[in-house]
């Protein structure tokens, strides 16, 4: 390739000389140029030519030079103008290419920069041969462009030029090719003929760099003539010396004025960014990735909440409840299934609201939570107690010491807690009711006994786990009397009203007005209602009375049975047990007409056998009824002198029941005697309430007005076992035993629901059952 | 919302509670019934545990989550629900 570099130098040469010979070709060249840039400059190009015109015919010494430097020039006029420099295109066509690729040259506005390129660099590096290929090209586009620019020059106040007058320049360019081909072996009669060879057969390939070997191996084609080429030119460079045909001149190049140019680019900021991915993290993307898609709708009130996962609140409490958790439970996890995907479609969480969290139900639910927990860490060890666990915190234990030194311990009753707050104080607590499913949850209500202080009775729902607020609160219009949790469906409270009026709560629900009403019915109670129940009915004669009913006996001295329907409360099948009064023996004509009924105050169904029931009325007389019978009774027990205020058939013997009456006593009847069995009489109070225990056949609790008593049959008939006096000023209203656990509620006249513990309690071993029995058949036997 | 405010109430009488900070989930303070400087610091340590807290519980199980956080110490006890974040002393 030493001969390409050696053509360069030559064709450098000869463009100079060409350059000078031709001023105004150069200058339109420079024109050609842009104007090969682009049709639309050809204006301005014009104008800038002329200008060139005059400043290069100026200066004949610097003509050369200059004339050499116009392409350099030509960029600089470019950039005053405030046109775009075209980046300089590294692909060069081959402009010595085959004639058909001539129009390549003008169409593509490349190939003036290229040779405005190939000016440049030939101008700035001789040595440099790579452009050596290019160099050609340039010389022939130069020709060819100088040639082409003569037309142009003739029209150059003409308009722009199409792509058709390029073409035009091409046509003629070719022509000018052909000449300049021979004006190039013209000048090139010692350089090899092949060149052209070449650079015909490579046009495609771009040599951006190519660094010609300055050697030449022995072996090549060339060596011979490179040989003969060398020898001569030392022979010259040996002649040159002292020889007349040689000159030295000397040159001066300018060298261009340089101008700095500065390009200025934003910074490239660079964050890093880092995460880190849980096992949590992952699970929860994945999670809400596929909700995503099925909930689209943002709640922007939910969207207070940022956290994502919230599955369940209520099974993860052991404390099971058959109250609100089951309600809010859902609210929650529905809630937070649409939260779940809010995170997912706006990944930034938008900060909630104070206001809205301290009202989700989430937050409540947490406050609940907090709250119970306090408690229990305050009523822990009472707590405990109730349910028959070890207490905690390392307390002394005192009753080991205690046992030691005493013989067999007494029985006690401990204190352990009470509920009320400061909505029951003052009320007189007048019925208290277990939930049936959830032992923990008890059903108190408010009202007065007596007709003249009247007030709107209270129902609360108060859970063990709380003994400072009741879960529930039910304000009624009147006084309750009577209460009894459903065992169907045990979210019903049925409530006796002191005006007659009969309501079913549903407790689950927050609201605070009954479902079910029977202020409409027709045949409603019109006197208090002193005892509700929901009994079940297994034997029934028609396919309605299935289920459960609610029985309630009311002063109007009717027994009712009702019916809950969907939306209303019918009184389905009125059973008019209307209780006769007997004045006595004697029965005046007048006054059996007038057959008053008498009030009834209790009743109690038969433990096993759904159809039978007793009442007690208010002048005391036990009626045995049957569901059957509607009219009569089956039989009558006389024997408390005044109004009966309990009835409870005990739980372990199916024909003894108890009775309590405010005539001081209570007795113990058996179900085919006319007489009571036993009678208990304690202090001159009336007895209040009578319960059996649930545990102990032998034992009952009874409350009168000043004191709670236990007795258990199996150690004493004659006195109560364990005695709890009021405190005073308070009036012992209600009685309740706790089913699964040694512990008695009493409630009182002042609202207040006190929980005790039958501490040391054993009612003996061996059958219960069997020992009432023996104590009754011994009673008996010792009557004859 | 009273119910809450009751129940806030009723939880600041019971015997033995401090005091009541409630947190919003970026660890700043919404309500408190103690004094700023401890309601500052407190929320900043408590958040910051429950963080770790929650973390742990839903790195082993990722279905699982905290729902209550318990420590008890020489002195006195804290209890912190972490959904948002109440904390009782």
């Amino acid at each position: 390739l030493f001969n390409t570099l050696a053509a360069v130098r030559v064709k450098l040469n000869t463009m100079l000389l060409y350059s000078r010979s031709s001023r105004a070709m150069n200058i339109s060249t420079s024109g050609i140029l842009r104007l090969n840039r682009s049709a639309t400059y050809a204006r301005s190009i014009n104008a800038s030519v002329s200008r060139k015109s005059f400043c290069l015919a100026a200066d004949s010494k610097i003509l050369e030079k200059s004339s050499v430097q116009t392409p350099k020039h030509t960029i600089q006029v470019l950039d005053e103008n405030g046109k775009d420099v075209t980046p300089r295109p590294v692909y060069q066509p081959d402009p010595a290419a085959v004639q058909s690729k001539h129009s390549k040259i003008f169409a593509s506005d490349t190939s003036g920069g290229t040779m405005s390129d190939f000016y440049s660099t030939t101008y700035q590096t001789t040595t440099n041969a790579s452009f050596a290929g290019a160099f050609t090209r340039s010389l022939f586009g130069s020709g060819s462009v100088s040639i082409g620019s003569q037309s142009i020059m003739e029209s150059m106040s003409e308009e722009i030029e199409d792509p058709s007058s390029k073409r035009d320049n091409s046509i003629s360019l070719s022509d000018v090719q052909v000449k300049r081909e021979e004006v190039k072996e013209l000048i090139q009669e010692e350089m090899l003929d092949d060149m052209v060879d070449l650079y015909l057969v490579e046009s495609d390939t771009l040599c951006l760099l190519d660094m010609p070997a300055i050697s030449v191996s022995v072996d090549s084609m060339e060596a011979e003539s490179v040989k003969e080429r060398n020898s001569r030119y030392t022979e010259l460079c040996k002649n040159r010396t002292g020889n007349d045909k040689y000159m030295g001149r000397s040159m001066q190049t300018f060298n261009g004025a340089s101008k700095t140019k500065e390009v200025q680019s934003e910074a490239i900021t660079m964050a890093d960014a880092a995460t880190i991915a849980n096992n949590w993290d992952m699970y929860d993307s994945f999670c809400s990735a596929g909700q995503g898609e099925v909930d689209l709708s943002t709640d922007t009130d939910k969207a207070s909440i940022a956290e994502m996962i919230h599955q369940n609140h209520g099974p993860t409490r052991t404390m099971e409840r058959t109250m609100s958790v089951i309600s809010s439970s859902t609210i929650v996890s529905s809630s937070s299934s649409r939260m779940e995907m809010e995170p997912f479609v706006v990944p930034s969480e938008s900060k909630p609201d104070p206001e809205l969290i301290l009202q989700s139900e989430e937050f409540q639910q947490h406050l609940f939570v907090m709250e119970r927990i306090i408690l229990e860490n305050i009523y822990q060890p009472k707590l405990a107690a109730y349910r028959q666990l070890p207490t905690l915190e390392g307390m002394v234990l005192l009753e080991e010491s205690s046992l030691d030194e005493e013989g067999p311990p007494t029985p006690a009753l401990e204190r352990l807690w009470s509920f009320s707050c400061e909505l029951t104080t003052g009320r007189n607590v007048s019925s208290m009711a277990w939930n049936k499913r959830n032992p923990d949850l008890l059903a108190v209500g408010y009202g007065q006994f007596a007709f003249k202080d009247q007030k709107p009775g209270l129902v609360c729902c108060w859970s063990l786990k709380n003994p400072s607020w009741p879960e529930r609160i039910f304000t009624c219009q009147s006084g309750v009397t009577a209460l009894d949790f459903s065992a169907s469906s045990a979210s019903m409270l049925a409530v006796g009203m002191h005006d007659g009026t009969i309501a079913t709560y549903n407790v689950q629900s927050r609201e605070k007005t009954p479902v079910i009403d029977s202020s409409d019915c027709v045949h409603k109670h019109t006197s208090p209602v002193w005892q509700v129940r929901w009994i079940n009915h297994e034997r029934a004669l028609s396919g309605e009375d299935k289920g459960e009913a609610l029985i309630s006996v009311s002063a109007d001295g009717r027994i009712s049975k009702w019916f809950l329907r969907k939306d209303l409360m019918k009184l389905k099948r009125t059973r008019n047990d209307r209780f006769k009064r007997q004045v006595g023996e004697k029965e005046r004509k007048s006054e059996a007409l007038i057959s008053r009924q008498a009030p009834g105050l209790c009743f109690d169904f038969h433990p096993t056998d759904s159809n039978i029931y007793l009442a007690g009325t208010e002048e005391g007389h036990i009626h045995k009824c049957s569901c059957s019978y509607n009219e009569q009774f089956l039989e009558t027990y006389q024997a408390h002198k005044g109004p009966l205020y309990r009835i409870t058939w005990s739980p372990f013997c199916s024909d003894v029941f108890l009775s309590c009456s405010s005539d001081w006593t209570i007795q113990l009847w058996r179900q085919d005697l006319f007489t009571p069995v036993l009678g208990f009489m304690s202090t001159q109070r009336a007895v209040y309430d009578v319960m059996w225990s649930p545990k102990w056949a032998t034992v009952f609790g009874a409350v009168n007005e000043g004191r709670m008593e236990i007795w258990d049959l199996g150690a004493s008939i004659l006195d109560p076992t364990i005695v709890n006096p009021a405190s005073p000023g308070v009036k012992l209203t209600s009685l309740l035993f706790a089913t699964e656990t040694d512990c008695v509620l009493v409630g009182d006249s002042d609202g207040q629901v006190s929980v005790y513990q039958l501490k040391n309690f054993t009612a003996g071993e061996g059958t219960q059952v069997g020992t009432l029995e023996d104590i009754i058949g011994s009673t008996l036997a010792s009557q004859l | 919302m009273a119910e809450v405010e009751e129940t806030l109430k009723r939880i600041q009488s019971q015997k033995g509670v401090q005091g009541i900070i409630i947190v919003n989930a970026e660890g700043i303070p919404i309500k408190t019934t103690l004094d700023n400087s401890s309601t500052v610091q407190y929320a900043g340590l408590i958040h910051q545990l429950v963080m770790k807290a929650r973390s742990t519980v839903r790195d082993i199980d990722p279905q699982n989550d905290l729902t209550f956080l318990r420590i008890r110490s020489k002195k006195n006890e804290i209890m912190i629900a972490p959904e948002s974040c109440v904390e009782i002393l």
